[in-house]
Protein backbone atom coordinates (compact mmCIF):
# COMPACT_ATOMS: atom_id res chain seq x y z
CA UNK A 1 0.00 0.00 0.00
CA UNK A 2 1.45 3.12 -1.07
CA UNK A 3 1.60 5.78 1.38
CA UNK A 4 0.73 9.43 0.27
CA UNK A 5 1.77 11.74 2.33
CA UNK A 6 0.74 15.16 1.08
CA UNK A 7 1.71 17.75 4.30
CA UNK A 8 5.74 16.21 3.69
CA UNK A 9 4.83 15.73 0.21
CA UNK A 10 6.22 12.25 0.38
CA UNK A 11 5.34 8.95 -1.55
CA UNK A 12 6.58 5.55 0.21
CA UNK A 13 6.84 2.34 -1.23
CA UNK A 14 7.41 -1.03 0.18
CA UNK A 15 9.05 -3.53 -1.58
CA UNK A 16 10.01 -6.84 -0.44
CA UNK A 17 12.62 -9.58 -1.13
CA UNK A 18 11.14 -13.07 -1.21
CA UNK A 19 13.12 -16.49 -1.73
CA UNK A 20 13.87 -19.71 -0.37
CA UNK A 21 16.46 -20.00 2.36
CA UNK A 22 20.33 -18.73 1.52
CA UNK A 23 18.80 -17.66 -1.76
CA UNK A 24 20.62 -13.98 -1.58
CA UNK A 25 17.97 -11.67 -0.24
CA UNK A 26 19.51 -10.19 2.34
CA UNK A 27 23.07 -10.25 0.23
CA UNK A 28 21.16 -8.18 -2.07
CA UNK A 29 20.07 -5.17 0.51
CA UNK A 30 23.78 -5.53 1.76
CA UNK A 31 25.17 -4.42 -1.83
CA UNK A 32 22.56 -1.99 -2.25
CA UNK A 33 23.66 -0.29 1.04
CA UNK A 34 27.44 -0.78 0.56
CA UNK A 35 26.82 1.35 -3.05
CA UNK A 36 24.48 3.70 -2.67
CA UNK A 37 25.65 7.45 -1.71
CA UNK A 38 25.06 7.54 2.36
CA UNK A 39 22.78 10.44 1.54
CA UNK A 40 20.16 7.82 -0.46
CA UNK A 41 19.83 5.83 1.56
CA UNK A 42 19.36 4.88 5.50
CA UNK A 43 21.19 2.59 7.47
CA UNK A 44 20.57 -1.49 7.06
CA UNK A 45 18.91 -2.93 9.95
CA UNK A 46 19.13 -6.67 10.17
CA UNK A 47 16.78 -8.99 12.56
CA UNK A 48 18.45 -12.00 12.37
CA UNK A 49 20.01 -14.61 14.55
CA UNK A 50 23.75 -14.93 15.73
CA UNK A 51 24.54 -16.97 12.71
CA UNK A 52 23.48 -14.41 10.62
CA UNK A 53 20.41 -15.81 9.42
CA UNK A 54 17.58 -13.21 9.08
CA UNK A 55 15.07 -13.99 11.51
CA UNK A 56 12.09 -11.31 10.54
CA UNK A 57 13.59 -9.16 8.24
CA UNK A 58 16.06 -7.11 6.69
CA UNK A 59 15.19 -3.34 6.20
CA UNK A 60 16.91 -0.71 3.77
CA UNK A 61 15.11 2.61 3.20
CA UNK A 62 15.97 4.66 0.38
CA UNK A 63 15.55 8.15 -0.84
CA UNK A 64 15.26 8.45 -4.58
CA UNK A 65 14.85 12.31 -4.11
CA UNK A 66 12.12 14.47 -5.59
CA UNK A 67 10.39 13.36 -8.61
CA UNK A 68 6.97 15.38 -9.87
CA UNK A 69 7.38 17.43 -6.81
CA UNK A 70 7.33 14.54 -4.25
CA UNK A 71 10.01 13.16 -1.93
CA UNK A 72 10.06 9.31 -3.32
CA UNK A 73 10.92 6.70 -0.37
CA UNK A 74 11.16 3.38 -1.26
CA UNK A 75 11.35 0.49 2.15
CA UNK A 76 13.17 -2.40 1.11
CA UNK A 77 12.36 -5.37 3.48
CA UNK A 78 13.94 -9.05 3.05
CA UNK A 79 11.90 -11.88 4.71
CA UNK A 80 13.08 -14.97 6.41
CA UNK A 81 13.94 -17.22 4.06
CA UNK A 82 14.01 -20.36 6.08
CA UNK A 83 10.72 -22.64 6.33
CA UNK A 84 9.88 -22.69 9.97
CA UNK A 85 9.46 -18.94 9.67
CA UNK A 86 6.78 -18.57 7.68
CA UNK A 87 4.69 -16.64 10.90
CA UNK A 88 7.38 -13.96 10.25
CA UNK A 89 7.69 -14.09 6.39
CA UNK A 90 3.71 -13.28 6.07
CA UNK A 91 3.81 -10.23 8.54
CA UNK A 92 6.39 -8.51 6.45
CA UNK A 93 4.22 -8.97 3.09
CA UNK A 94 1.19 -6.78 4.31
CA UNK A 95 1.60 -3.71 2.52
CA UNK A 96 3.92 -4.55 0.15
CA UNK A 97 3.46 -2.71 -3.50
CA UNK A 98 6.07 -4.58 -5.39
CA UNK A 99 8.18 -8.43 -4.92
CA UNK A 100 12.08 -9.31 -6.26
CA UNK A 101 11.54 -13.32 -6.04
CA UNK A 102 15.23 -14.11 -5.51
CA UNK A 103 15.48 -17.33 -6.72
CA UNK A 104 18.64 -19.53 -6.32
CA UNK A 105 19.74 -20.90 -9.88
CA UNK A 106 22.02 -24.54 -8.52
CA UNK A 107 20.47 -27.12 -9.32
CA UNK A 108 19.77 -28.52 -5.95
CA UNK A 109 17.68 -25.53 -4.70
CA UNK A 110 14.79 -26.16 -7.39
CA UNK A 111 12.74 -27.93 -5.33
CA UNK A 112 13.22 -25.28 -2.72
CA UNK A 113 12.66 -22.21 -4.99
CA UNK A 114 9.43 -23.87 -6.02
CA UNK A 115 8.18 -24.36 -2.24
CA UNK A 116 9.25 -20.74 -1.45
CA UNK A 117 7.09 -19.66 -4.60
CA UNK A 118 4.07 -21.57 -3.92
CA UNK A 119 4.33 -20.20 -0.31
CA UNK A 120 4.72 -16.70 -1.39
CA UNK A 121 1.26 -17.69 -3.13
CA UNK A 122 -0.35 -18.87 -0.09
CA UNK A 123 0.80 -15.68 2.34
CA UNK A 124 -0.18 -13.14 -0.13
CA UNK A 125 -3.97 -14.47 -0.74
CA UNK A 126 -3.48 -14.98 3.01
CA UNK A 127 -2.96 -11.10 3.25
CA UNK A 128 -5.85 -10.87 0.97
CA UNK A 129 -3.55 -9.46 -1.62
CA UNK A 130 -3.73 -10.10 -5.50
CA UNK A 131 -1.01 -10.74 -6.74
CA UNK A 132 -2.17 -9.41 -10.01
CA UNK A 133 -2.07 -6.00 -8.48
CA UNK A 134 1.46 -5.60 -7.20
CA UNK A 135 4.27 -5.64 -9.66
CA UNK A 136 6.86 -8.66 -9.63
CA UNK A 137 10.07 -9.13 -10.65
CA UNK A 138 12.03 -12.51 -10.26
CA UNK A 139 15.81 -12.86 -9.86
CA UNK A 140 17.68 -15.81 -10.53
CA UNK A 141 20.84 -15.84 -8.38
CA UNK A 142 23.85 -16.98 -8.09
CA UNK A 143 24.42 -17.30 -11.31
CA UNK A 144 27.95 -17.15 -11.12
CA UNK A 145 28.03 -20.99 -9.63
CA UNK A 146 28.52 -24.35 -11.41
CA UNK A 147 26.03 -27.27 -11.95
CA UNK A 148 23.26 -24.03 -12.21
CA UNK A 149 19.62 -24.56 -14.10
CA UNK A 150 19.99 -22.93 -17.33
CA UNK A 151 17.23 -19.60 -17.90
CA UNK A 152 14.83 -21.33 -20.09
CA UNK A 153 14.64 -24.38 -17.23
CA UNK A 154 14.17 -21.46 -14.46
CA UNK A 155 11.70 -19.61 -16.68
CA UNK A 156 9.38 -22.66 -17.54
CA UNK A 157 9.54 -24.01 -13.83
CA UNK A 158 8.91 -20.68 -11.90
CA UNK A 159 7.73 -18.16 -14.00
CA UNK A 160 4.49 -19.46 -15.88
CA UNK A 161 3.21 -15.87 -15.09
CA UNK A 162 5.34 -14.23 -17.13
CA UNK A 163 7.19 -11.95 -15.12
CA UNK A 164 10.08 -10.16 -15.50
CA UNK A 165 13.12 -11.74 -15.19
CA UNK A 166 16.93 -10.76 -14.15
CA UNK A 167 19.88 -12.33 -13.80
CA UNK A 168 22.15 -11.64 -10.70
CA UNK A 169 25.18 -13.03 -8.83
CA UNK A 170 24.47 -10.87 -5.67
CA UNK A 171 27.52 -11.87 -4.30
CA UNK A 172 29.61 -10.00 -6.40
CA UNK A 173 26.57 -7.43 -7.49
CA UNK A 174 25.98 -8.65 -10.48
CA UNK A 175 22.41 -7.99 -11.49
CA UNK A 176 21.37 -6.19 -8.29
CA UNK A 177 20.91 -2.92 -9.02
CA UNK A 178 19.01 -3.73 -11.98
CA UNK A 179 16.71 -5.53 -10.46
CA UNK A 180 16.37 -3.29 -8.43
CA UNK A 181 15.28 -0.20 -11.20
CA UNK A 182 13.08 -2.87 -12.45
CA UNK A 183 10.66 -3.20 -9.76
CA UNK A 184 11.18 0.42 -9.06
CA UNK A 185 10.32 1.56 -12.72
CA UNK A 186 7.59 -1.21 -12.54
CA UNK A 187 6.00 -0.10 -8.41
CA UNK A 188 6.05 3.73 -9.73
CA UNK A 189 4.76 3.13 -13.15
CA UNK A 190 1.89 1.39 -11.11
CA UNK A 191 1.21 3.97 -8.86
CA UNK A 192 0.85 6.11 -11.63
CA UNK A 193 -1.63 4.28 -13.04
CA UNK A 194 -3.46 3.67 -9.55
CA UNK A 195 -4.30 7.17 -9.39
CA UNK A 196 -3.50 9.24 -12.45
CA UNK A 197 -6.81 10.99 -13.17
CA UNK A 198 -6.94 14.34 -14.01
CA UNK A 199 -9.53 17.16 -12.86
CA UNK A 200 -12.45 16.54 -14.68
CA UNK A 201 -12.24 12.70 -15.41
CA UNK A 202 -10.29 12.47 -18.71
CA UNK A 203 -7.41 10.54 -18.89
CA UNK A 204 -4.30 11.99 -18.32
CA UNK A 205 -1.84 12.46 -21.74
CA UNK A 206 0.58 10.05 -20.55
CA UNK A 207 -0.93 8.65 -18.02
CA UNK A 208 -2.95 5.36 -18.82
CA UNK A 209 -2.23 5.52 -22.63
CA UNK A 210 1.36 6.29 -22.29
CA UNK A 211 3.21 3.45 -23.69
CA UNK A 212 4.64 0.98 -21.10
CA UNK A 213 6.90 -1.51 -22.84
CA UNK A 214 7.62 -3.78 -20.21
CA UNK A 215 4.44 -4.94 -19.89
CA UNK A 216 2.57 -7.48 -22.67
CA UNK A 217 -0.61 -9.87 -22.24
CA UNK A 218 0.83 -13.54 -20.69
CA UNK A 219 -1.23 -15.03 -23.98
CA UNK A 220 1.59 -13.96 -25.95
CA UNK A 221 4.52 -15.15 -23.91
CA UNK A 222 7.25 -16.07 -26.55
CA UNK A 223 8.91 -19.80 -26.72
CA UNK A 224 11.74 -18.88 -25.43
CA UNK A 225 12.49 -16.28 -22.18
CA UNK A 226 11.89 -12.56 -23.00
CA UNK A 227 14.38 -11.02 -19.94
CA UNK A 228 13.12 -8.04 -18.94
CA UNK A 229 10.20 -7.40 -21.33
CA UNK A 230 7.75 -9.48 -20.09
CA UNK A 231 5.34 -8.49 -17.18
CA UNK A 232 1.99 -10.25 -16.94
CA UNK A 233 -0.95 -10.80 -14.71
CA UNK A 234 -1.67 -13.75 -12.39
CA UNK A 235 -4.71 -15.44 -14.02
CA UNK A 236 -6.23 -17.20 -10.97
CA UNK A 237 -5.01 -14.55 -8.30
CA UNK A 238 -2.29 -17.30 -7.12
CA UNK A 239 -3.57 -20.85 -7.04
CA UNK A 240 -0.51 -22.03 -8.85
CA UNK A 241 0.55 -25.28 -6.87
CA UNK A 242 3.25 -27.58 -7.58
CA UNK A 243 0.83 -29.80 -9.54
CA UNK A 244 0.78 -27.81 -11.98
CA UNK A 245 3.85 -26.36 -12.21
CA UNK A 246 4.80 -29.92 -13.54
CA UNK A 247 2.00 -29.02 -15.76
CA UNK A 248 3.38 -25.60 -16.51
CA UNK A 249 7.17 -27.42 -17.13
CA UNK A 250 6.45 -29.89 -19.60
CA UNK A 251 3.80 -27.73 -21.43
CA UNK A 252 5.76 -25.86 -24.21
CA UNK A 253 4.39 -21.93 -24.70
CA UNK A 254 2.67 -21.29 -27.92
CA UNK A 255 4.53 -20.52 -30.72
CA UNK A 256 5.20 -16.23 -31.69
CA UNK A 257 1.76 -14.90 -33.06
CA UNK A 258 3.38 -12.25 -34.09
CA UNK A 259 1.82 -9.78 -31.49
CA UNK A 260 4.49 -8.15 -30.40
CA UNK A 261 4.73 -5.74 -27.15
CA UNK A 262 4.33 -2.59 -29.69
CA UNK A 263 1.01 -3.87 -30.77
CA UNK A 264 -0.20 -5.46 -27.34
CA UNK A 265 0.37 -1.60 -25.92
CA UNK A 266 -2.51 -0.98 -27.48
CA UNK A 267 -4.53 -3.63 -26.53
CA UNK A 268 -8.16 -3.49 -24.61
CA UNK A 269 -6.59 -4.84 -21.43
CA UNK A 270 -4.68 -1.39 -21.55
CA UNK A 271 -7.24 1.13 -22.51
CA UNK A 272 -9.14 -0.07 -19.98
CA UNK A 273 -7.24 1.21 -17.58
CA UNK A 274 -7.85 4.85 -19.00
CA UNK A 275 -11.58 3.83 -18.89
CA UNK A 276 -12.40 2.91 -15.32
CA UNK A 277 -10.58 6.14 -14.61
CA UNK A 278 -12.87 7.82 -16.63
CA UNK A 279 -15.87 6.15 -14.95
CA UNK A 280 -14.68 7.45 -11.29
CA UNK A 281 -14.06 10.88 -11.80
CA UNK A 282 -12.61 12.84 -8.93
CA UNK A 283 -14.00 16.45 -8.10
CA UNK A 284 -11.98 19.18 -9.27
CA UNK A 285 -11.54 20.41 -5.80
CA UNK A 286 -9.84 17.30 -3.97
CA UNK A 287 -7.20 16.72 -6.71
CA UNK A 288 -3.75 17.77 -5.47
CA UNK A 289 -5.02 18.06 -2.03
CA UNK A 290 -5.70 21.45 -2.67
CA UNK A 291 -1.99 22.91 -2.09
CA UNK A 292 -0.25 21.32 -5.04
CA UNK A 293 3.48 22.88 -5.48
CA UNK A 294 4.56 25.58 -7.88
CA UNK A 295 6.08 22.73 -9.61
CA UNK A 296 2.62 20.83 -10.50
CA UNK A 297 0.70 23.54 -11.07
CA UNK A 298 3.50 24.57 -14.00
CA UNK A 299 3.09 20.69 -14.91
CA UNK A 300 -1.10 21.54 -14.99
CA UNK A 301 -1.01 24.23 -16.97
CA UNK A 302 1.41 22.26 -19.37
CA UNK A 303 -1.07 19.59 -19.72
CA UNK A 304 -4.06 22.01 -20.61
CA UNK A 305 -1.58 23.71 -23.30
CA UNK A 306 -1.09 20.09 -24.81
CA UNK A 307 -4.96 19.61 -24.21
CA UNK A 308 -5.98 22.63 -25.99
CA UNK A 309 -3.49 21.90 -28.66
CA UNK A 310 -4.47 18.28 -29.30
CA UNK A 311 -8.70 19.99 -29.36
CA UNK A 312 -7.95 22.33 -31.85
CA UNK A 313 -5.49 19.70 -34.20
CA UNK A 314 -2.49 22.39 -33.44
CA UNK B 1 -1.11 -1.93 -3.70
CA UNK B 2 -3.71 -4.39 -2.30
CA UNK B 3 -6.15 -2.07 -1.05
CA UNK B 4 -6.39 1.93 -1.54
CA UNK B 5 -3.47 3.99 -0.96
CA UNK B 6 -2.86 5.69 2.29
CA UNK B 7 -3.44 8.93 1.49
CA UNK B 8 -2.59 11.97 4.38
CA UNK B 9 -3.27 15.54 3.73
CA UNK B 10 -1.57 18.50 5.06
CA UNK B 11 -4.57 19.92 7.27
CA UNK B 12 -4.85 16.54 8.19
CA UNK B 13 -1.53 16.52 9.51
CA UNK B 14 -1.52 19.77 11.46
CA UNK B 15 -4.37 18.81 13.01
CA UNK B 16 -2.46 15.36 14.27
CA UNK B 17 0.66 17.22 14.79
CA UNK B 18 -1.15 19.71 17.23
CA UNK B 19 -3.29 16.79 19.03
CA UNK B 20 0.70 15.20 19.68
CA UNK B 21 1.75 17.82 20.79
CA UNK B 22 -1.03 18.85 23.34
CA UNK B 23 -0.39 14.78 24.44
CA UNK B 24 3.75 15.54 24.93
CA UNK B 25 2.96 18.73 26.87
CA UNK B 26 0.31 16.97 29.44
CA UNK B 27 1.89 13.86 29.21
CA UNK B 28 5.56 15.29 30.10
CA UNK B 29 6.57 12.86 27.11
CA UNK B 30 9.70 13.30 25.20
CA UNK B 31 8.11 12.41 21.81
CA UNK B 32 5.67 10.66 19.93
CA UNK B 33 5.26 8.94 16.48
CA UNK B 34 2.45 8.10 14.18
CA UNK B 35 3.42 5.13 12.24
CA UNK B 36 1.30 3.33 9.50
CA UNK B 37 0.92 -0.43 10.08
CA UNK B 38 2.79 -0.78 6.94
CA UNK B 39 5.46 0.88 8.96
CA UNK B 40 5.62 4.05 6.90
CA UNK B 41 6.03 7.12 9.18
CA UNK B 42 2.93 10.17 9.13
CA UNK B 43 4.71 12.51 11.36
CA UNK B 44 6.43 12.61 14.44
CA UNK B 45 7.01 15.41 17.09
CA UNK B 46 8.60 16.31 20.18
CA UNK B 47 12.57 15.44 20.92
CA UNK B 48 12.67 13.19 17.67
CA UNK B 49 16.37 15.00 16.17
CA UNK B 50 18.85 12.15 17.81
CA UNK B 51 16.34 9.42 16.30
CA UNK B 52 16.34 7.44 13.14
CA UNK B 53 12.88 7.72 13.12
CA UNK B 54 12.19 5.79 9.45
CA UNK B 55 13.78 2.70 11.04
CA UNK B 56 11.90 3.16 14.16
CA UNK B 57 8.94 3.29 11.82
CA UNK B 58 9.41 0.14 10.35
CA UNK B 59 10.29 -1.63 13.67
CA UNK B 60 7.53 -0.03 15.81
CA UNK B 61 5.30 -1.55 13.00
CA UNK B 62 6.91 -5.15 12.80
CA UNK B 63 6.53 -5.46 17.07
CA UNK B 64 3.24 -4.20 16.49
CA UNK B 65 2.48 -6.74 13.48
CA UNK B 66 3.94 -9.85 15.50
CA UNK B 67 2.06 -9.18 18.80
CA UNK B 68 -0.63 -9.36 17.13
CA UNK B 69 -0.09 -12.54 15.85
CA UNK B 70 0.99 -13.59 19.17
CA UNK B 71 -2.34 -12.58 20.22
CA UNK B 72 -4.19 -14.48 18.07
CA UNK B 73 -2.31 -17.27 18.96
CA UNK B 74 -3.21 -16.90 22.61
CA UNK B 75 -7.20 -16.30 21.34
CA UNK B 76 -7.22 -12.71 21.56
CA UNK B 77 -8.17 -10.46 18.71
CA UNK B 78 -5.55 -8.04 19.41
CA UNK B 79 -3.21 -6.71 21.68
CA UNK B 80 -3.89 -2.79 21.51
CA UNK B 81 -0.97 -1.90 23.71
CA UNK B 82 2.70 -2.74 23.85
CA UNK B 83 5.05 -1.36 26.43
CA UNK B 84 8.80 -1.53 26.29
CA UNK B 85 10.54 -0.83 29.67
CA UNK B 86 14.02 0.59 29.49
CA UNK B 87 16.45 1.70 32.10
CA UNK B 88 15.74 5.01 31.47
CA UNK B 89 13.38 5.42 28.71
CA UNK B 90 10.28 3.54 27.90
CA UNK B 91 8.30 2.93 24.91
CA UNK B 92 3.96 3.09 25.21
CA UNK B 93 2.69 1.70 21.61
CA UNK B 94 -1.04 1.77 20.87
CA UNK B 95 -3.57 1.01 18.01
CA UNK B 96 -5.09 4.03 16.44
CA UNK B 97 -8.18 2.98 14.25
CA UNK B 98 -7.34 0.19 12.12
CA UNK B 99 -4.20 1.40 10.14
CA UNK B 100 -1.83 3.17 12.69
CA UNK B 101 0.58 3.44 15.44
CA UNK B 102 0.74 5.65 18.17
CA UNK B 103 4.11 5.16 19.88
CA UNK B 104 4.96 7.55 22.64
CA UNK B 105 8.63 7.59 24.12
CA UNK B 106 8.82 9.27 27.65
CA UNK B 107 11.28 8.73 30.46
CA UNK B 108 11.43 9.12 34.47
CA UNK B 109 9.91 12.47 34.73
CA UNK B 110 6.21 11.01 34.12
CA UNK B 111 4.56 7.70 34.95
CA UNK B 112 3.42 4.94 32.28
CA UNK B 113 -0.03 5.87 33.38
CA UNK B 114 0.05 9.46 32.98
CA UNK B 115 1.27 8.28 29.41
CA UNK B 116 -1.63 6.02 28.94
CA UNK B 117 -4.24 8.32 29.79
CA UNK B 118 -3.29 10.97 27.42
CA UNK B 119 -2.37 8.19 24.54
CA UNK B 120 -5.98 7.31 24.98
CA UNK B 121 -7.19 10.47 24.62
CA UNK B 122 -5.08 11.53 21.60
CA UNK B 123 -5.66 8.06 19.66
CA UNK B 124 -9.43 9.00 19.84
CA UNK B 125 -8.76 12.06 18.46
CA UNK B 126 -6.64 10.84 16.16
CA UNK B 127 -8.65 8.17 15.14
CA UNK B 128 -11.50 10.61 14.34
CA UNK B 129 -9.20 12.63 12.00
CA UNK B 130 -7.77 9.38 10.50
CA UNK B 131 -11.43 8.62 9.48
CA UNK B 132 -11.80 11.88 8.11
CA UNK B 133 -8.75 11.17 5.89
CA UNK B 134 -10.76 7.73 4.91
CA UNK B 135 -13.55 9.10 3.59
CA UNK B 136 -11.75 11.22 0.89
CA UNK B 137 -11.16 10.39 -2.79
CA UNK B 138 -7.72 10.11 -3.73
CA UNK B 139 -6.41 13.02 -5.96
CA UNK B 140 -4.27 12.18 -8.89
CA UNK B 141 -0.54 12.18 -8.89
CA UNK B 142 1.08 13.94 -11.40
CA UNK B 143 1.54 11.82 -15.07
CA UNK B 144 4.77 13.02 -14.75
CA UNK B 145 5.30 11.66 -11.92
CA UNK B 146 6.64 8.05 -13.28
CA UNK B 147 8.18 9.58 -16.47
CA UNK B 148 10.83 11.73 -14.34
CA UNK B 149 11.14 8.88 -11.35
CA UNK B 150 13.05 6.87 -14.34
CA UNK B 151 15.73 9.08 -15.19
CA UNK B 152 16.24 9.81 -11.40
CA UNK B 153 16.42 6.30 -10.23
CA UNK B 154 18.45 5.60 -13.17
CA UNK B 155 20.30 8.65 -11.73
CA UNK B 156 20.44 7.05 -7.65
CA UNK B 157 21.13 3.90 -8.58
CA UNK B 158 23.95 3.38 -10.59
CA UNK B 159 26.89 0.91 -9.25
Amino acid sequence: MVTINYAFREISCKIVYYGPGLSGKTTNLQYVHDRIPSKSRGDLISLATEADRTLYFDFLPIHVGDIAGFATKFQLYTVPGQVFYNATRKLVLRGVDGIVFVADSQKAKMDENIESLTNMYENLRENGIDLSEIPVVIQYNKRDLPDICSIDELQKALNPEGWVCTEASAVNGTGVFDTLKRITKLVLEHTKRETAVSPDGVPQIGAASAPMPERVDVSSQRAEPVYAQTVATVPNGGSWTQANRSAVAVEEPPPPSGQGADALISSNKITQTGIAHRATPIPRDVVFARQPSRRIRSRQRSFWDRLFGWLTGR
Amino acid sequence: MSSHSFVVYEEQVNQINAALLRMIKKAEAKCALLVDKDGHLITRQGFTQTLDTTALAALLAGSFASTKEIARLVGEPEFSVLFHQGKKDHIHVSLVGERCILAVLFDDRTTIGMVRLFAKETGDRLKEILTESDNKEEPAIDPEFARSAGSKIDDVFKE
